[in-house]
C-alpha cells in the first residue's frame, strides 16, 4: 500500500497513507502515514461510527499540514465496539437435519439463514454477497458448487450454476466467500452481545458450521492437487489459525 | 492493536518474510498541495474493491479500477484473494474501508474543498510492492489530470 504513494507522489499528488502493519510503513517509508491501531480490514475502525471514522480521516488530514518528511503518526485512540471470541457468542440457532449427509446438513443450515439474512439485506438496503457473479438467487448454486469440490468435483473444471466471474481454481476461493458473506449477513440480524471481531467469526464458522466443514474438506482436496495454483487456494479458503 | 506481534503467529511469520521482499523505492519530490480547505481529495484503496460490472481482481493483480464518487455501495463487491482480514466490518459499513460519505460530509462542511469524481482501486498482498510501480504511476497521472491534489491511500 506505501510503496503507492511513492508512484503516485511521483506525478505531483500529495499522498497520506492509513497504516495498518506499522513496520511494513516504516519499512516503505511513504512521506506521511497515519497508523491506526484496528483490526485487519476495519481501516477507520468501527462500522457505523460516522463520528469515529470522520476523527481518524481528520487525523490523517491533519498530516498535509505538520508533516515536513517522511512522518508516521499513531492515531491515539483504539476502535470502541469489538467482541473477542471469549465473549461473544452466536446469537443463530443452526437447524438439526434430519438428513444426515453433508449435502443434506449443509442444505438445512443455510435454509435456516436464509430469513435472518433477508432481515439484514432489507436493514442494510445491499448485500455485500455475488463476487462469484452470481446473483443471491442463485445462493443455491453457489452452496452446491463448494460441496461438490469438498466431496468429488474437480478444481479444473468450472461448475454448473451461475455465469461465474472467475476461472477455476480461483472461482473455489470466492465460492468461500460468497458462503461466508452469506452466513455473516445473516449472524449480523440479531447483534447479540456485540459485533464479533474476525476471530470470533472465524472461531463460529469452523469451530460449529457444516459451512466450516465443507470448506476443510475442500481446501485439503486443494492441497492434493498436482497443480500449484490449486494447492493455494487451501491458503485463500482457509484463515491463518485454522489450517 | 495490529502490530506483527499481535497477528496470530503464522500470519506474524508470513508479514515479517514479506518485510524482506519489500524493494526499497526512491522517494518522489516533497509535494506541497494546497490548504485542504482548497484541494480535491481522491482515495485509493488496496482493498480489491469494484464495480459488480467490472473484471474482478486475478492472482497477483497490480491493475486498478476506478470507482466513481456517487457510487451505490449496494453496487460493489470485494474479490480480494486473502482471507486473513475481516470482512464483516465493511458488509455492513462501506466507511470503514472506503469513507466515501465521511469525505463527502467534510466537503459540505468546507474543512475539504472538493472530492474527485473518481476514486481507485487495487489489490494489495502483493509480496513485492515495487510491482505496483508502472499502475502506481499511471494511476498518479490521472490523478493529477483529474486535478487531485491529495490522495489517501487506504489498506485493507
Amino acid at each position: 500500500m506505501s510503496a503507492l504513494a511513492h508512484f503516485i507522489e511521483r506525478a505531483g499528488v500529495a499522498t497520506i497513507t492509513i497504516s495498518l502493519i506499522r513496520e511494513q510503513t516504516e519499512r516503505v517509508n511513504p512521506p506521511r502515514s497515519l497508523w491506526v491501531p484496528f483490526p485487519l480490514g476495519r481501516p477507520f475502525g468501527t462500522a457505523g461510527d460516522a463520528a469515529f471514522q470522520t476523527d481518524v480521516l481528520k487525523a490523517a488530514f491533519d498530516l498535509l499540514e505538520t508533516a515536513t518528511e517522511p512522518t508516521i503518526v499513531d492515531f491515539p485512540h483504539d476502535a470502541p465496539g469489538e467482541v473477542g471470541p471469549e465473549q461473544w457468542a452466536c446469537p443463530l440457532n443452526l437447524a438439526v437435519a434430519t438428513d444426515d449427509s453433508l449435502g443434506g446438513r449443509f442444505q438445512a443450515e443455510i435454509d435456516s439463514l436464509r430469513p435472518w439474512f433477508d432481515v439484514t439485506v432489507e436493514r442494510r438496503g445491499r448485500t455485500a454477497f455475488g463476487v462469484t457473479g452470481a446473483s443471491i438467487d442463485e445462493l443455491d448454486q453457489v452452496a452446491v458448487a463448494l460441496l461438490g469440490l469438498a466431496e468429488t468435483a474437480s478444481f479444473a473444471e468450472l461448475p454448473e450454476g451461475a455465469e461465474w466471474a472467475f476461472d477455476m481454481p480461483l472461482l473455489s476461493r470466492h465460492l468461500a466467500s460468497d458462503m461466508r458473506m452469506f452466513y455473516q449477513e445473516a449472524l449480523a440480524a440479531q447483534p447479540g452481545n456485540g459485533a464479533p471481531t474476525h476471530d470470533a467469526i472465524n472461531q463460529w464458522i469452523f469451530g460449529t458450521t457444516v459451512l466450516g466443514e465443507v470448506l476443510q474438506l475442500a481446501a485439503n482436496r486443494a492441497l492434493e492437487s498436482d497443480d500449484g495454483a490449486t494447492r493455494l487456494i487451501k491458503f485463500l479458503m482457509i484463515p491463518e489459525g485454522h489450517h | 492493536m495490529v502490530r506483527l506481534n499481535d497477528l496470530h503467529p503464522d500470519e506474524h511469520a508470513h508479514m515479517l518474510a514479506r518485510l524482506d521482499g519489500i524493494s526499497p523505492i526512491e522517494s518522489a519530490a516533497w509535494v506541497t498541495p494546497p490548504a485542504l480547505a482548497d484541494a480535491k481529495v481522491a482515495l485509493v484503496s488496496t482493498a480489491g474493491l469494484h464495480r459488480r460490472s467490472d473484471r474482478p481482481f486475478n492472482w497477483g493483480a497490480v491493475d486498478y479500477r476506478l470507482i466513481p464518487g456517487d457510487v451505490d455501495p449496494a453496487d460493489l463487491v470485494m474479490s480480494h484473494a486473502s482471507t486473513n482480514f475481516d470482512r464483516s466490518a465493511y458488509q455492513e459499513d462501506l466507511n470503514v474501508c472506503l469513507p466515501i460519505d465521511r469525505l463527502n460530509e467534510l466537503v459540505g462542511s468546507g474543512d475539504v474543498g472538493s472530492a474527485a469524481a473518481w476514486h481507485y482501486s487495487f489489490m494489495g498482498a502483493m509480496p513485492d510492492p515495487a510491482n505496483f510501480e508502472a499502475t502506481g504511476e499511471e494511476v498518479g497521472r490521472l490523478l493529477a489530470a483529474d486535478g487531485v491534489d491529495v490522495a489517501l491511500l487506504i489498506p485493507v
